[in-house]
Formats: structure tokens, sequence, C-alpha cells
């Protein structure tokens, strides 16, 4: 059953690597999509499934590692994938910064505090001269990147996202996680970091969010602060894991494919879209709180990317 | 010193609106312990509801109140009684991620109504000003709302002690399994709670509308109002929800003074932020 599963996955990764050469170009757009949205719903999922952090500002990594590229790449000339690098290194360290504040609210503080920050930077970036206030930046590269460029660059962010999470889920660092899941107390005392696990986890989760951003905004060439800073992108994350599954590897991949499919069926109707992810989302939560995947998983016993030790 | 007055006078009588608007809020927290994210949303669903009433009956925004407040009532008691209470009391997320999930509802079916464009409520009252003094003039609107607000949190702490009513809500709060025993129930009075939680969002709605322009996306910014109003203030103080919309209001309207318009809600959460991080419970909560 493992080495169906296993075998399966790797005919679906080589599907996905391969895109550009067998797929139309509305195929190569509709699967880098679907990377850049698994990408940033793992790293929700991360926090939220396993770390026990809600945040509702996964947007402020998300601008940031936007602007910083094209701030990077516009003012410094610096080359474009380095800028995206920087991009995430830039969200760590806003996230270091932010733990000062908001690591000693809990719960439902936690994740309101973390909007008020996204908040907080998407009108300061508004109000900042250096990148031209609320008009936005074109991202203007001196070689620019190649479509097919930017598919692997989002493939790369994408499936890296969730090996990062399958191996991080995997490693001692995992490990105390679910612990901390299960009983924050009684990990405690058996020795689990709970403060430094969690800090790990939402530097982490900053840094690849900002580092997909940074290639979102390489494929998207304009960037501006009421976009890029919006709670749309942490709302949709939510929507995407709680409907695929929370705290599973897999959860997050359905829910993604689900998205992207209906906000390309429904792609002329934005606020339809997100009307029925909503309705979706509630219902999941109300009759199947495990989401599609951890549904299947209690039911079935169906797995493919256990963090499981065998 | 006399160019402050303005900023300060404004700060506390829009702090006594910011009031209003955190009030049920901080009530849902105190009852249920459910930090109602679709709060803000609701309140922009009863300023369109107002909106929609006052310009087809033609009448008086204030008389809309009779409509308005009897259908959010029903609207709170649905919400909470079909999906809330049937998420309550596993864990802290999934009633916030339903909450989270009704607030992004209403917000795109509001602008699949009523389309993204601003609106307001239109009342002969926010053009009319007392002159004080040179430096100082005072909005009949602001004052208005100011004392709007102080009625509704002083009728709702009567209620909360003196009803029957009002005391069954708070002893299902404290003891949910006792309150049962003495024939409450519970759910029903959860529906009831945030229902009038419904009814003051209605009223903070309608002056809101009149006050400011809105849009369907203006919900979260008035969450994010409400609870740094009941962050600051503390949970469950009634003196400290008007504390909170005081400071809030005015580090808003100071940074404004000082530092431009553009830097208002800036201020507001900046203060906020710096709260949380010094005193997490609030200036008047306890530990």
């Amino acid at each position: 059953m493992r080495k169906v599963s296993l075998a399966v996955m790797g005919v679906l990764l080589v599907a996905l690597a391969t895109v550009p050469v067998w797929g139309s170009d509305y195929l190569v757009l509709f699967f880098m999509l679907f990377c850049f949205y698994l990408g940033l719903a793992q790293m929700w999922n991360l926090l939220a499934g396993y770390s026990g952090l809600i945040s509702l500002g996964q947007q402020a990594f998300i601008g940031l590692g936007g602007y910083t590229m094209a701030v990077m790449t516009n003012y410094y000339g610096i080359n474009i994938w380095l800028s995206v690098i920087l991009g995430g290194v830039f969200s760590a360290g806003m996230a270091l910064f932010m733990s000062l504040f908001i690591f000693r609210m809990k719960g439902v503080y936690f994740a309101i505090g973390t909007w008020i920050f996204a908040e907080a930077i998407l009108i300061w970036f508004s109000n900042w001269e250096y990148v031209k206030y609320g008009m936005g930046l074109f991202v203007k590269p001196a070689n620019p990147p190649s479509m097919n460029m930017i598919f692997y660059a989002a493939f790369i962010a994408g499936v890296g996202a969730v090996a990062l999470v399958y191996t991080l889920l995997r490693s001692r660092l995992g490990l105390g996680l679910m612990a901390m899941r299960d009983d924050e107390a009684v990990a405690e005392t058996m020795g689990v970091e709970v403060f430094r696990s969690k800090l790990t986890c939402f530097v982490l989760a900053a840094f690849t969010t900002g580092l997909i951003a940074g290639v979102l905004y390489v494929f998207q060439v304009f960037i501006q602060p009421y976009k890029a800073f919006a709670i749309d992108w942490t709302v949709i994350l939510v929507f995407i894991t709680i409907i695929g599954g929370i705290g599973t590897i897999e959860g997050p991949i359905v829910g993604t494919m689900i998205y992207v499919l209906l906000s390309q069926l429904l792609a002329e109707y934005m606020s339809v879209s997100l009307f029925i992810l909503g309705a979706i989302a509630i219902v999941v939560i109300l009759v199947a709180p495990k989401g599609i995947m951890g549904t299947l998983n209690e039911k079935l016993g169906f797995e493919i990317l256990s963090p499981r030790r065998q | 010193m006399f160019e402050l007055a303005q900023p300060i006078l404004n700060g506390i009588l829009l702090g006594g609106l910011y009031a209003l608007i955190a009030i049920g809020m901080s009530m849902m927290f105190g009852i249920v312990k459910l930090v109602n994210l679709a709060h803000g949303d609701m309140m922009i669903l009863s300023s369109y509801l107002a909106m929609v009433f006052s310009t087809w009956l033609g009448i008086n925004p204030f008389i809309v109140l009779v409509l308005t407040m009897p259908a959010m009532f029903v609207v709170g008691y649905v919400f909470q009684g079909a999906l809330i209470n049937r998420v309550l009391g596993k864990a802290m997320e999934p009633p916030l991620l339903v909450a989270f999930g009704v607030s992004i509802i209403l917000q795109n079916f509001l602008l699949m109504v009523f389309t993204p464009d601003a609106r307001s409520i239109i009342t002969s009252l926010s053009t009319q000003s007392i002159v004080v003094t040179e430096y100082l003039s005072i909005s009949v609107l602001y004052l208005v709302n100011f004392f709007t607000g102080l009625l509704v949190i002083v009728l709702l702490y009567f209620f909360f002690q003196k009803t029957y009513l009002g005391r069954g809500i708070r002893a299902a709060s404290d003891d949910e399994v006792a309150a049962r025993l003495m024939g409450i129930n519970t759910r029903r009075t959860y529906g009831v709670a945030m229902g009038i939680a419904m009814m003051t969002a209605a009223v903070a709605g309608l002056l809101v509308g009149m006050t400011f322009t809105f849009y369907p996306h203006t919900g979260p910014q008035y969450l994010i109002i409400a609870f740094g109003v009941v962050v600051i203030g503390g949970l469950g103080s009634i003196k400290g929800t008007f504390v909170g919309g005081f400071i809030l209001a005015s580090a808003q309207l100071l940074g404004a003074h000082y530092l431009g318009p553009g830097i208002q809600l800036l201020s507001g959460y900046v203060v906020l932020l710096i709260v949380l991080a010094i005193r997490p419970q609030g200036i008047f909560g306890s530990v």
C-alpha cells in the first residue's frame, strides 16, 4: 500500500515537473498558480495545524517578500533570484521582530495581533515615499526571466515547502510539535522547548512565505500595497487548509487543487468564489472538522505523506 | 496648547462611538469566550440595512432602528444557534474560524448586492456643529454618537444586573452545567445574547453609517477597532471599554494631527500593539 502510494506520488510529481514540456501555456499558468498557493497554504498549515499558531497576518510576509524583491531588483540592480531569496530573509527578520510583541499573546490574541501587525505594515507602505506610496512598483529586472523559468522557480518553492514541512515533522522538532499539539503542558514538562519550537516554525514559515511571494511577484510584475498586504491572501490560505484538512500534509495539496480550479472557473467573479469557499469551509468545520484528507485518513487509513515513523 | 483641545475633545467623543462598536464583541467574549471575527461585518451589514430602509421609506434614520434592531437580533440568534453553538466548547479554533468564514461570506455578499461603491446614510446632523471658540467646535453628530453609545452601554449594564434574562445569561456563562440544572436552556440563552450583541451592532452600524462612508470591505477595520478597545480597556470591564475607546480614538486623532491623516489608523495600531506587548490583559483587566 505504502509502495503504491509512493509510486503514485512520484508519477504526479514528475507530471507536475514536466508540465512545460507536455502542457499548453494555460496549463503551465494553472499549475504555477497551484504551486504558489500550495506552498503558501502549507506554511499556514505548519503554523495552525502543527504549531498551534493561528496567524491571520501571513499577508505581511507576502507583501514584504514581494516588495523586497521589487526594491532589490529595481533600486539596487541585484539579480532577480537573489532578490527573491532576500525577500525571504527580510520576511524572516520581520517575523523575529514581530515575535517580540505577539509571542506574548496566546490563541485568539495571537491571531488578531498578527493581523493588526500586517495592517500596520500595509498603512506604513501606502504612506512610504521610498516604495512610491499606494501607487505600487513595476518590477523591472535587467534580464526578464522566461515563463518556464518562473514556472520552475514556483515548482521548486511549492514542492520545496511541502518537503520542508515533511522533513520538519519527522525531525526532533516535529516530534516536539506533535507532543505540544496533544498536550502543551505535558510536552513542556517532558522537556519540549515550547516557545523555541513555535518561534522556529513562525520564522521558517515567514521565510518560505516571503520567498514564494517573491517568485509570485516576479510573475505578476506589478506590486501594490493594498493588494500585496490584503487579508484576502490569508483568507484563501485558511480556506484551502481547512477544506483540504488542517494538520495533514496532503490536506493543503487537495485544498489548493479545489481552490485553483474554482478560482479559474469563476475567474471573473472573485467575490462569488470567495463566497462559495467560505460556505464550503464552514460546512467542513461543522460536519468534518478534519477536512477532506483528515476524514479520509480517519475512515480509511488513507495516508500518503505520513509524518509518523513506521 | 489650544490647538490640541480639538483632537482631544474629538477623541473623547469618538471614543464613545468606539466603545459602542466594541461592546457587543466584548459581551460575547465574556459570555461564550468567542472573538466574533464577523462583528465588524455584521455592523456594516446593519449600516447597509439602515441605508436601504431610510432611503426606501424616506424616514428619519433614527426611526429605522425600529426595523434594523429586530432584524439584527434575528441575524445574531440564527448565527449563534445554527453555527457557533455547534462548535462551542471543543477547542478555540473552530468557533474563531467559523466566524471568520461568516465574515468573508458577508463581505462578498454585500459586494455582490451593493457593488464596491462608497455609501453613507444621509442625515442633516452631519453638517451641524456647535462653535465654542475660535479653536474649538463640536460636531453635533459626534455628540449624538457619544451619548447614544453611553445610553446603550448603561442600558446593557442594567439589563445584565437587574433583569431575569440578563442574570440567566450571566449564570449560563459562569457555569453552564449548573445553569442547566437550574432550568436554563443555555444554548438558547447564548443565542439571545448574540441577538442582543447584534442589536448593539445595529445601533453602532447606524451611527457609523451616518458619520463615515462605508464599503462592503469596511467591516474588518471596525473589527480591529473593536478588538483594540476591548484589549486596551481589559475584557469584561464596562469602564475599561470607555477608557479603551477614548485611548484608541485619541491615539488615532493625535497621530493624524501631528503626522498627517494617512497615519491615523497606523498610530492607533501602534498604541494597541504596545499595550498588548506590555500589558496583554489590558489596562483594567485582571490576569
